[in-house]
């Protein structure tokens, strides 16, 4: 049976605002009146005040923030940054929108969630996260003073947030899984290792995501199913720590991992299947012959590398295949071995893109996973 | 007077980013090491612990190693660890990114602790951003960093949504 199981968008499960209070009062003697007091100054008519994040979804500890946001339809002015506020030990960071940002990013979700083509990224990754809690903050959160918002045209808020990070999820546990495979490839078991535990995170992930939790950050996985999927637990036990010798265990860590992303989510993700469906980028690469030496410039980044003479032939067949042209972009499955070892090499070093030409979409994962 | 012995767009970039990353996400990471340990939060402690040993690598490595660019995520500990080998502090980082299962969770926060410490001590401190009395020093500092980034024509370090629109 899928672990995806059934799915309770609708539920939700942020905490109630009266929970939000005792939370705060208790780790920090701060009452939500206080708090409210604090950021008046940045509330126009009509604004409302949404509460999201750690504490709000009942995840939080005393060191954790609390996450606000400010937005209402007449809201004038909009913050670019979280607007960081303390009061006694807690610190508040205030995003101000106008609902019309909000809806626009609503608007780009449902684009991008109609469409096959590859997701991944397009709302930002691991280390830039800020539109899929603002997404899920306006599904999700507590709303703590005025109204809720009401939707454009009625749409619905909790789906749409949901799926595009289950999407999200699911697309990066296929990006992992190929690069896993891929780093094994190229002899580089660290690298293949950690991706096969990262496969297995995202996977995770889009399951808590499609059971209906809204989106808190990578960091609360191990908390979340320990906590409230403990069926779940049990599937990241074996990965939560990475073989102490890599080169000797990748293959037998990285196999599992795809096993088990396979049984959660049921998608292909065999090698040769993956590189059927992506494509390196270049950067601004060329080759430059200095003397007997062959380096490989960007000019962009004012930067050199040496290449070895099996390197620079693999380069030089990339190069008369148009790879020196800007912007250049070949299928993995077109590149022999020595070209698709170059290529990983560059990749881990930054200098080329992964990108896929098609997305893993809603209907296909509930269909490879038989969900309703 | 002393020569900086690197390109002054290269020490620009890696300086600002190390020390970008020194001034926040690694705090963020600290904080939720700390804040983990005092709830009994097994899990967050661990997860932030494996982000405290990525972070702390690849910023050894931009001001060690000078090395431009950064790759994507999923190949970033591979990458540094592999440029670190043979430093000291390599072993460190890799312990905590590989994760510390059976490790208790107070020898999780020393060795958080000590590898940050031993880290600011080579790249040097920056006021912390997450309190009152650090707020402004840091972003005083990111604007210091910009400017010299400007100066040398390269793009400032701070996050894209931080960015005035252009």
């Amino acid at each position: 049976m899928s672990k995806a199981s059934t799915r309770q968008v609708t539920s939700g499960d942020a905490k109630s605002r009266s929970e939000l209070q005792r939370s705060i009062e208790k780790f920090h003697g701060v009452s939500l009146k206080q708090v409210l007091g604090e950021i008046e100054y940045l509330r126009d008519a009509g604004d409302s005040v949404i509460a999201g994040g750690s504490l709000a979804y009942g995840l939080g500890n005393q060191l954790s923030d609390l996450d606000l946001l400010v937005t209402g339809p007449t809201t004038t002015d909009s913050s670019r940054i979280p607007l960081q506020h303390f009061i006694n030990s807690l610190r508040v960071d205030v995003w101000k929108l106008d609902q019309g940002h909000i809806e626009e990013s609503f608007d780009r979700t449902e684009q991008a969630l109609a469409e096959e083509g590859a997701l991944l990224g397009s709302f930002g990754d691991v280390d830039h996260e800020d539109e899929f809690k603002l997404l899920h903050r306006v599904a999700f959160g507590v709303v703590v003073d005025g109204d809720e918002l009401e939707p454009k045209h009625g749409r619905d808020y909790r789906a749409l947030a949901s799926d595009l990070v289950v999407r999200e999820y699911a697309e990066r546990m296929r990006n992992s899984a190929l690069l896993a495979q891929l780093a094994f490839r190229a002899g580089r078991p660290i690298a293949a290792v950690v991706n096969a535990r990262l496969a297995v995170e995202a996977g995770l992930n889009a399951i808590v995501l499609y059971r209906g939790l809204p989106f808190s950050g990578d960091k609360w996985l191990r908390e979340r199913l320990d906590g409230q999927m403990s069926d779940l637990a049990q599937v990241y036990k074996p990965f939560r720590q990475l073989p102490e010798d890599p080169a000797q265990d990748a293959s037998e860590f990285v196999e599992a991992a795809l096993s088990t992303c396979v049984e959660m989510w049921g998608l292909d993700l065999a090698i040769d299947t993956l590189m059927l469906a992506a494509s390196w980028r270049t950067t601004d690469l060329r080759l430059t012959k200095v003397g007997a030496g062959q380096l490989l410039l960007s000019a962009n980044l004012g930067a050199l590398w040496s290449l070895d003479a099996r390197e620079a032939e693999a380069w030089g067949l990339l190069a008369s295949a148009g790879a020196e042209e800007p912007e250049a972009t070949w299928g993995l499955g077109e590149c022999d071995t020595e070209v698709s070892l170059l290529c990983m090499r560059l990749y881990e070093h930054g200098l080329l893109y992964l990108d896929w030409t098609e997305g893993v979409t809603i209907e296909e994962l509930k269909d490879n996973a038989g969900l309703e | 007077m002393e020569t900086i012995e690197v390109d002054a767009r290269r020490y620009a970039w890696c300086r600002s980013r190390a020390l970008w990353l020194i001034g926040l996400p690694i705090r963020l990471h600290l904080e939720d090491v700390h804040g983990a340990h005092q709830a009994g939060q097994d899990g967050l402690l661990r997860f932030a612990a494996r982000r405290v040993g990525d972070s702390c690598a690849l910023a050894l490595n931009l001001i060690l190693n000078y090395d431009r660019t950064i790759p994507d995520y999923a190949m970033r500990s591979a990458w540094v660890l592999e440029r670190l080998q043979g430093h000291e502090l390599c072993q460190p980082c890799w312990d905590l990114i590989r994760g510390m299962d059976d490790a208790s969770n107070e020898e999780i926060v020393d060795r958080c602790d000590f590898l940050i410490a031993q880290v600011c001590a080579i790249i040097g401190e920056t006021p912390n951003i997450l309190t009152p009395e650090g707020q402004f020093p840091a972003i005083a500092m990111a604007r210091d960093w910009s400017n010299l980034l400007d100066a040398v024509g390269e793009q400032a370090a701070l996050p894209y949504s931080w960015m005035p629109p252009t």
